[in-house]
């Protein structure tokens, strides 16, 4: 018994996986559940990328997109309220005009998308040898400018978010 | 001497520029003075360079600047000395300085006093300008320098609507002749390369250019003349003329001004003796004007304007002389007649300054026992000015008809007898009703007195001149000293010298004199005998009376046809200007304006809007993409 | 095996559900999600081409290491700008703020 049809079956479930839950990130009303389901996207992406090939891309899309972008989404959905204001009221004004847009954009795209095909692929081994020659020797500088720059974020995040004390406890003067 | 003749314009300028400059505040009456001695100096160089001249340096270049120099067009400041143009030197030298110092009595009482003689002094130094020059650019700037001159006089009183529409009435209708000497002056240089008389003059012979360029570069040239010394068409600013001040009629609208487009012409002799026709039609228009203007004189109630008239008929003659092939006859007359014209003029003046400014001559009369020394100068001159031997006008005006009637112009030469005539008619006219009879207003004449010393000396010096000059210089008729001196100046080389008979000269001298007789007799008939009455005649003219008196309507012609299709013209353009021009300027303002505020639309404040914006720029891309990519919008 | 169109669709998909939700959504925090569904959808796509088309030094894997760096930076930085926002008034709805405008 020949297992081919495991490949298209697991990326048709990962596929639909993907887009169900990226489409219920933006129809959803209740934060929380979109942010949830936000991880699970990440989730399923990252099968999609073992099912590529790229286990080391895939561990990383776990550990930063799962792990560590979802937690900081929850933080900023617990740190901001909606106040008095209903659920309900959740789309833009421009939804309409937007959603024209896009729909004229993503169908041709998505269309012309499917025509893409690619040679028969070299038999795999994983990406990780190459991957990691690649990035410390060919692309150690932008490697180098990468950690730079998540150090300006960092800093750019605390200074951004510092309390301002003394103001508020004028504020709170009575 | 000659090499100094720069002095002679430079006097006048210092002049100007030390009256104008401190001349209100700080030398007050002292002005005219500085300007008479600067004008007397300058009369003294004329007088020595016309001494060298006359010892037979008979044509000098003083080159004092170089100006233009563009390529072929080379254009220098630079003076032209021989007979002619030391002759209107000394004429314009010598008048001019005895008018400015008439105008110090004259004037002393004005405000504007500084004003006026900085004016004057500027003109004097654009005639001497006008009046050396050695081409013809600078001669125009001359030209300009006295119109514009003009025009200041002229207004000179301009808290008067009067003068000012005057004096704006003269520069335009200059004007219209100096687009007439532009045009002349363009094409003589692209016909001959040069401005500069000797080259022009020297190139006419040399190459017989065509005659239809020719006879545009003289009738334009001629144009230009009738403007300046007001002849038909251009001649009825002369008369308005009369708001400005009694020297400024007599030094620019009887001497010197009005005879730069006599000078114009005499000047160009090579150019109008080559040219062919053109110079029939300048001694007719001459003539016409002449007589013209006599006729209109006849009538005239105002002194001034009688002088006015007067002078546009003798610059007709001039014309007429220069017509007929006779331009020293016509530089002859200009002479004698700056003298009796000028001394008419200051006469006229001293009366007027007399009766406290009344210029109506029908409340004069038997003035001759308040002004004696002004009455009988201007006899002289009136007596000059009809012809009456041995007084110097009889001399030029008779060479001019002789030479009209020898030439062969037999209707020119009546018509030059009939104004004759009428001249003498009308001058006597006026003297009788100034001077003679009874006075006609009892308060004005009990008021009358002579004029002050500085007035009266000019006044008589001018009359000597009338009596003297035309003897000194013409006699005998046609050879004269003027004839010898001035001859080689500007009589075409090559053309038959036509001396006539002495009978010939006999007939025609007694015909003249005969034709003054008979017009002044006429008018002691008509005024001091009642013999018909003035008034009789008058109504019995009925219309014809009323024409003359009206000056033909040609000032309602001129006003109805062209200032008012100017006008029209200028409305037309000021509306485009404002609606079409300015309204285009305009609506693409308001145009901008509104795209502005729609554009303004597109800044909401809201984040997401932008994000879509960005959106649909990329499908405008991804569109656009495509399309180059499936060919569809070509290359 | 997969094609890789199938791929490519997949990710335009996710990228343009993304894009709608950017656009359509009122809440910032929710708009922040959206744009990582966005970068995710990138990542697929590169990937994707990398493993397929064979590329020795898979430049499109590494690619995606540094998108991952600027994600991260970007949800950080971006969570505190709306954390600020947040703190002066105590609104995230987007269409609220409009200091700009005009």
């Amino acid at each position: 018994m020949t297992f081919d049809f495991v490949e298209p079956v697991v990326f048709a479930v990962l596929a639909i996986g993907v887009i169900a839950a990226g489409a219920s990130v933006v129809l959803i009303n209740r934060i929380t559940a979109a942010a949830l389901l936000m991880a699970l996207t990440f989730l399923c992406m990252a099968g999609m990328f073992v099912l590529l090939g790229a286990e080391t891309i895939a561990a990383f899309q776990v550990l930063i997109y799962v792990g560590a972008i979802t937690v900081l989404i929850l933080y900023g959905v617990m740190f901001t309220k909606y106040g008095d204001r209903p659920y309900g009221l959740f789309f833009q004004r421009q939804t309409p005009l937007a959603a024209v847009f896009v729909f004229a954009l993503a169908v041709p795209v998505a269309i012309w998308a499917f025509t893409f095909t690619a040679p028969p692929p070299r038999p795999g081994g994983g990406d990780l040898p190459s991957l990691a020659t690649s990035v410390f020797t060919d692309f150690s500088f932008p490697f180098e400018v990468a950690s730079v720059l998540l150090l300006a974020a960092m800093v750019g995040a605390i200074v951004l978010t510092k309390r301002d004390e003394a103001r508020e406890f004028e504020a709170r003067r009575p | 001497m000659i090499q100094l003749v720069w002095l002679i314009p430079a006097f006048p300028l210092a002049a100007f520029l030390i009256d104008g400059l401190f001349g209100r505040r700080w030398l007050r009456a002292w002005t005219g003075w500085i300007a008479s001695a600067a004008v007397g100096a300058s009369a003294i160089v004329a007088i020595g360079v016309f001494l060298e001249v006359l010892g037979g340096k008979q044509q000098t270049v003083v080159q004092l600047y170089r100006w233009i120099g563009v390529g072929d067009f080379q254009v220098n400041v630079a003076a032209l000395i021989d007979p002619l143009s030391s002759t209107m030197l000394l004429v314009v030298t010598v008048v001019s300085f005895l008018i400015f110092v008439y105008s110090n009595g004259y004037m002393a009482e004005d405000r504007g006093l500084w004003r006026f003689f900085t004016w004057m002094s500027l003109f004097v130094f654009a005639m001497l300008i006008l009046v050396m020059a050695d081409n013809y650019l600078l001669m125009f700037v001359g030209w300009e320098g006295v119109g514009l001159c003009s025009y200041l006089l002229i207004g000179f009183w301009f808290e008067r609507p009067e003068p000012y529409y005057a004096a704006k009435k003269a520069f335009v209708m200059n004007r219209i002749g100096d687009w007439g000497y532009t045009i002349g002056i363009i094409t003589i240089f692209l016909v001959f390369g040069s401005m500069n008389f000797l080259d022009v003059f020297k190139r006419v012979e040399e190459s017989a250019p065509a005659q239809s360029a020719l006879t545009l570069i003289c009738l334009a040239l001629f144009f230009g003349a009738t403007g300046k010394s007001a002849q038909l068409p251009l001649y009825s600013w002369l008369p308005d003329a009369m708001e400005g001040p009694t020297p400024v009629s007599a030094l620019i609208h009887a001497a010197t001004m009005v005879t730069s487009g006599v000078y114009l012409v005499a000047r160009s002799t090579p150019l109008f003796a080559a040219a062919g026709s053109s110079l029939e039609v300048v001694g007719v228009v001459g003539a016409i004007t002449a007589i013209f203007a006599a006729t209109i004189a006849l009538v005239q109630f105002d002194i001034k304007r009688v002088m006015a008239y007067s002078t546009v008929s003798q610059l007709g003659y001039m014309f007429l002389a220069l017509g007929v092939g006779a331009p020293v006859a016509a530089i002859f007359h200009l002479a004698t007649h700056a003298f009796f014209k000028a001394l008419l003029f200051l006469g006229s003046g001293s009366v007027i300054h007399g009766l406290g400014g009344e210029q109506d001559m029908r409340r004069m009369g038997a003035l001759r026992r308040k002004m004696p020394v002004t009455f009988w100068t201007m006899l002289i001159a009136g007596g000059a000015l009809a012809a009456l031997p041995p007084l110097a006008g009889f001399w030029s005006k008779d060479e001019i008809v002789g030479a009209a009637f020898t030439n062969g112009h037999v209707l020119l030469y009546a018509i030059g007898i009939v104004t004759a005539v009428l001249t003498a008619f009308y001058v006597t006219r006026a003297l009788w009703m100034t001077f003679y009879g009874e006075p006609r207003d009892r308060h004005l004449y009990d008021h009358a007195h002579e004029s002050p010393r500085v007035m009266i000396l000019p006044l008589a010096a001018l009359a000597l001149g009338s009596v003297v000059l035309g003897i000194a210089i013409g006699f005998p008729p046609e050879q004269g000293f003027i004839h010898r001196f001035l001859g080689p100046a500007v009589e075409v080389p090559g053309a038959v010298e036509h001396v006539p008979e002495l009978a010939t000269i006999l007939v025609l001298a007694l015909v003249s004199v005969a034709a003054g007789v008979i017009g002044i007799a006429v008018a002691i008939s008509v005024y001091v005998r009642h013999r018909p009455d003035a008034t009789a005649i008058a109504r019995a003219a009925g219309p014809y009376y009323r024409i003359l008196v009206n000056k033909y309507y040609v000032d309602e012609l001129y006003d109805h046809r062209i200032v008012e299709a100017a006008r029209a013209f200028a409305g037309a353009s000021w509306a485009f200007d404002i609606h079409i021009i300015d309204g285009l300027a305009n609506r693409i303002g308001w145009l901008l304006s509104l795209s502005g505020t729609g554009a303004r639309r597109l800044q909401t404040g809201i984040v997401g809007n932008y994000a879509l914006t960005i959106v649909a720029g990329l499908l405008l891309v991804l569109v656009a993409y495509g399309g180059y990519a499936a060919g569809v919008f070509g290359r | 095996m997969v094609p890789l169109g199938a791929y490519i669709a997949v990710s335009a998909a996710l990228f343009f559900i993304g894009c709608a939700g950017v656009l359509v959504r009122r809440n910032a925090v929710v708009i922040l999600m959206c744009v990582e569904l966005m970068l995710n959808a990138a990542n697929l796509a590169l990937v994707a081409f990398s493993r397929r088309y064979g590329a020795v030094d898979e430049r499109g894997s590494v690619f995606v290491i540094f998108v991952f760096v600027i994600a991260a930076a970007e949800v950080a930085v971006g969570l505190a700008i709306v954390l600020s926002a947040y703190r002066n008034r105590p609104v995230v709805d987007v269409d609220e703020i409009r200091a700009m405008k005009g």
